[in-house]
């Protein structure tokens, strides 16, 4: 999914709850996938290789495809689509956190 | 291999060449050298790195001709080798050898291309300072880009250096900055290397090379978490890279500095060792050693440190269960990457103490490995072997 | 059961204070999380897509109604209120906060239950044939050999650091219900010639990327030899499996790359070093082990009324029709409970659920629960006259369906509702068969079928042992479901076949009603089971039905 048109955001598990998070562009950490920043390729394996090596406040960051729509990032990935949500066999995580 | 009859000593040669070429221009000093008569044939060794198009395209303005030396290490990045292809085109360059590790030495020494996890002075020596010797052979000097801002030892370096008195070794942008390399290639309109848009600043094999952050020195990015800084074709004048501080030895006590005073044999010198040796033989063992192949020697050891080279490779556990099985009773230690928490382990599996380096010593203070002295309590392996 | 000694009790408590500081020196810094997974993971604590996991080990699948209950006050307290049975016999929590998880190891030592080497590169939990004790087919109790092998394998100090992880399987039974041929070592026990207990010792085998049926290195390994015998192959495997690439690493590549001949020598002979170490303690530990598993006492009463309710209750008749297992005492019975009700989440009870289970096996069960890798609980030891109670119990607790062994029984891995390496879900193809054959009435006719799903090519699901596997993969940035025939987890194991291109998640259920379709009217009778019909037929007239030529255009 990922090729050179495609923007990325940066994601990963918080530390203590395991909620996935993506990093804005305060540099902060959010539940929200509308908060990520979203990067161009180089810029976003700089961020990606900082968040690596200075952030033990998340578990895993890595790289996702995102593309902007409605003013704000979206997933590309169905598997990040069910990141920003939770399980379709219980409504639990982040949908349930929604409401 | 100098000169047929040096004049005078390559010590000699080095210190009337920085003295004759002190103030000359960058590529003055290259133009000259290469037609200097009191220097031999020369070659340029080049990375094809983040920085190399530099001296590379100043060599093909002087003489395309010039042997440049590319060594291909079999590790590195696809992006240098395309960036090689590129520039040798590009530059019009007549004469690029590609040089190699032979397949034979890979084989033997590294089959797996893992040596870099655990003996990167091993890996560099057998991928890039001993082809490299190899492909030096009939020139007299050779041309580095070595420049002082890249810090460690280079802070000191000139223009004209000797290679162990063997052969001249030349830096001709030993004064040159950051910056006067990003002009240089700015003015030019020289092609970057790819990963230089991805924030590596100095670009070796692709294992032991990562990107720099902001603030970070240029060279940071290799062999990141270690202490390591130079790659062996460098060495500093004694033969050795720069050390961090000395290791700690950690036993059921805590910290203690090192008790060893003597030499650390390695595998393959116990076949040459004097009687003065034996007196007090230390060997060091490779996690993937064969224990049985020690046989031997396993009465006159003193002591046997085994490499963690990562301490998620457990191999270095059933090494020791094995030397112990064998009937080894010196001291066994595991040197390395070792964590606090894997202490009793290697305890129980037949060590005596573990090596760590000062930054992990920092990192697990002792107070962590004391937690872990208690390593003969709670030990159902203990309840299987009750009376043995 | 096994009853915990005081060291094991004090050796499970240190554990989990251990983890608690491991835990804080992550928070506080001393711990990269490159050096920390290993540990939590090694106290089973994995990071999913969505949260934190913690799988609970069940040693071969055994469970008393105390451990039962704490199970369920830890998935209220820490928890959703719910947990999931594993196919691995191990319990998993889908939700919790990593500062909490050294409280839950904590309550969970108190009833002697860990996380100890639920995941990681180690020797996991042991595993076993869930009638153990039970069944009457059953040769020996292969429990006392589990529960030895786990003492010898808890915090093998050489082998917590393995190329990958590594699992042992024990039966003691000729109906192999451990899929014991699919693990990387599987002990059968057996006697020789001479009537001496020992084991025969498989290896090799696992699913996986690269599905292989275990072989076998030694025919008769007397009972004393045991130990040093593992430690021989695990010292091998340590040294020589490979490091270099995770999917070469199982020791069935090891097996496969140097040779069964090649491995059979180097563990003989280290096998010769290993075995002076031990005096015969380790035989006096596997004495007193045995004695705790002594049969419980069984009731003398009569069983009348059983029969007399199957005659008058059409729910109770096809609830002990599908559910039970006949036990060693023919007035008792083996129940299975089926955590499989049409278009629930295969393997997930609410705590309330697990109470329910705790009372009715402290009640009717003498106290004792076992974990199928089916992910089914079992009541191993119900007398007859106690079932009509039973079955009453357990639909008050929604806990009745009767369907054990047929194809909503199914089991399915998390799949991408929670794992992170998952392709694709394989939940919602489990809901939708078993939902979909349920409103079709039709699974008592179809009979006999295991049907696995897992949703990636770890499998999880025992895809590859499924008569029916259901393999869910990614294909061109959708989910695509691929299917295999034939294979078989038993005594006579088999690799199902890829039978064709995949379906995407809405042609699945479609085409596997086409697939039963075509059994239904391909097989001899009604006492032709899938598998057997599938075995005499081959793949071409099934293949067939999947891909009718409309379904090829369509694809096309």
């Amino acid at each position: 999914m990922t090729n050179e048109a495609t923007a990325q955001i940066i994601t990963a598990n918080d530390l203590l709850s395991g909620e996935v998070v993506y990093l804005s562009d305060a540099g902060k950490w959010s539940p929200e996938h509308g908060d990520a920043a979203l990067l161009g390729n180089v810029q976003a394996d700089a961020r990606l290789s900082e968040v690596q090596k200075s952030d033990p406040s998340v578990v895993g960051p890595y790289l996702a495809g995102a593309t902007q729509r409605d003013d704000a990032p979206s997933p590309i990935h169905f598997r990040e689509v069910f990141r920003t949500k939770g399980p379709s066999n219980r409504f639990l995580g982040k949908q349930a956190h929604a409401v | 291999m100098p000169l047929e009859n040096p004049i005078t000593s390559v010590s000699d040669r080095v210190a009337e060449l920085n003295h004759r070429y002190r103030d000359q221009d960058t590529s003055d000093v290259l133009r000259h050298a290469l037609h200097d008569p009191m220097i031999g044939p020369i070659a340029l060794v080049s990375s094809f790195g983040a920085e190399a198009v530099v001296l590379l395209h100043m060599i093909s303005a002087i003489d395309p001709t010039t042997p440049v030396i590319f060594i291909d290490t079999k590790m590195l990045f696809a992006e240098t080798l395309d960036y090689q292809l590129k520039l040798t085109q590009e530059l019009g360059l007549t004469d690029v050898r590609r040089i190699s590790p032979t397949r034979e030495a890979v084989f033997l020494r590294d089959s797996e291309n893992l040596m870099h996890l655990h003996d990167r002075d091993a890996c560099c020596a057998l991928r890039k300072s001993e082809p490299l010797e190899g492909a030096l052979a009939g020139f007299d000097a050779w041309i580095s880009g070595r420049k002082r801002f890249q810090g460690g030892q280079r802070t000191t370096l000139e223009l004209f250096e000797t290679d162990d008195d063997l052969r001249v070794k030349i830096n001709p942008l030993a004064h040159w900055s950051r910056e006067d390399v990003a002009d240089y290639i700015a003015a030019n309109n020289l092609p970057r290397h790819p990963l230089v848009a991805k924030r590596y600043r100095s670009i070796g094999c692709s294992p032991c090379t990562t990107p720099v952050g902001t603030g970070e020195n240029d060279r940071a990015g290799r062999w990141r978490d270690d202490d390591k800084i130079e790659c062996g074709i460098h060495f500093a004048s004694d033969g050795s890279a720069q050390r961090a501080p000395a290791n700690v030895i950690v036993n059921d006590e805590g910290f203690a500095p090192e008790h060893w005073r003597g030499e650390f044999s390695s595998f393959d010198d116990l076949g040459n060792i004097s009687e003065a040796q034996k007196a007090a033989l230390a060997v060091d063992l490779s996690n993937v050693a064969d224990a049985a192949a020690l046989l031997p020697w396993i009465d006159q050891i003193d002591l046997i440190r085994v490499e963690f080279p990562v301490f998620s490779d457990g191999r270095g556990f059933s090494l020791a269960r094995q030397l112990r099985l064998l009937g080894y009773q010196g001291r066994l230690r595991a040197k390395g990457h070792v964590l606090a928490d894997q202490y009793a382990m290697a305890r129980r599996s037949g060590f005596d103490e573990v090596e760590i380096d000062q930054g992990l010593a920092e990192r697990q203070p002792e107070a962590q490995w004391l937690a872990r002295a208690d390593w003969q309590a709670r030990d159902y392996q203990q309840q299987f072997h009750q009376c043995a | 059961m096994y009853n915990y000694t005081m060291f094991d009790k004090d050796f499970v408590a240190n554990r989990a204070a251990q983890f608690r500081d491991q835990v804080q020196r992550r928070i506080d810094g001393s711990l990269t999380e490159d050096e920390f997974r290993p540990l939590r993971l090694m106290n089973g604590l994995y990071m999913l897509l969505h949260a934190y996991m913690l799988r609970v080990a069940i040693p071969y699948g055994t469970l008393s109604t105390a451990q039962m209950r704490a199970l369920a006050d830890v998935a209220d307290r820490w928890d959703k209120g719910y947990v999931h049975f594993s196919t691995r016999q191990n319990i998993q929590f889908h939700w919790p906060h990593l500062q909490d998880v050294p409280d839950i190891l904590e309550a969970l030592a108190k009833v002697d239950m860990h996380a100890i080497q639920s995941s990681g590169s180690c020797i996991r939990s042991i595993t076993s044939d869930h009638f153990a004790g039970a069944a009457e087919d059953e040769a020996e109790d292969p429990r006392p050999t589990a529960e030895f092998v786990r003492q010898w394998s808890t915090d093998h100090p050489e082998f917590a650091f393995l190329p990958r992880k590594f699992k042992v399987a024990v039966t003691g039974s000729k109906h192999d219900r451990a899929v014991t041929k699919l693990h990387d070592i599987g002990l059968t026990l057996v006697r020789n010639a001479t009537g001496a207990a020992g084991y025969e010792v498989s290896v090799g085998g696992g699913l996986g990327r690269t599905p292989m049926i275990g072989k076998v290195l030694r025919e008769f390994l007397p009972r004393a030899d045991l130990l040093a015998y593992l430690d021989a192959i695990l010292h091998v495997y340590n040294r020589i499996g490979r490091r270099d690439n995770k999917y070469k690493a199982r020791i069935k590549i090891t097996l496969h790359e140097n040779g069964i001949d090649e491995i059979r020598r180097q563990v003989e002979n280290n096998f010769k070093l290993q075995r002076a170490r031990f005096d015969g303690s380790d035989q006096d530990i596997f004495a007193r082990i045995e004695g705790d598993f002594e049969p419980p006492v069984f009731k003398q009463a009569s069983i009348g009324g059983y029969e007399a309710t199957r005659n008058d209750d059409p729910l109770f008749r096809s609830f002990t029709d599908t559910n039970l297992h006949p036990h060693k005492n023919t007035d008792y019975t083996i129940v299975t409970v089926s955590l499989k009700a049409h278009g629930a989440t295969p393997g997930d009870a609410s705590s309330a659920q697990m109470r329910a289970l705790a009372d009715i096996a402290q009640e009717w069960s003498h106290g004792e629960l076992r974990v199928s890798h089916e992910q089914n609980i079992i009541l191993p030891h119900v007398h007859k006259s106690d079932l009509p109670s039973v079955h009453k119990a357990l639909r008050n607790a929604g806990l009745a369906t009767a369907n054990i062994g047929l194809i909503s029984d199914l089991i399915a891995c998390p799949g991408m509702d929670y794992c992170d390496l998952a392709t694709a879900r394989s939940i919602n193809v489990a809901q939708g068969i078993a939902t979909r054959f349920d409103e079709l009435k039709l699974e008592h006719e179809i009979g006999h079928l295991k049907l696995k799903i897992s949703g990636c090519i770890n499998a999880c699901g025992h895809h590859h042992v499924g008569h029916i596997g259901i393999l869910g993969l990614e294909k061109r940035g959708v989910e695509s479901y691929q299917i295999t025939l034939g294979g078989d987890g038993t005594e006579t194991a088999a690799i199902g076949k890829i039978i064709g291109p995949g379906f995407s998640a809405d042609e699945i259920l479609p085409a596997i009603e086409r697939l039963i379709a075509a059994y239904l009217d391909l097989r001899l009778d009604a006492s032709e089971i899938f598998l057997t019909a599938f075995r005499r037929l081959g793949p071409a007239p099934f293949k067939a039905a999947i891909y009718t030529d409309e379904v090829k255009n369509h694809a096309a």
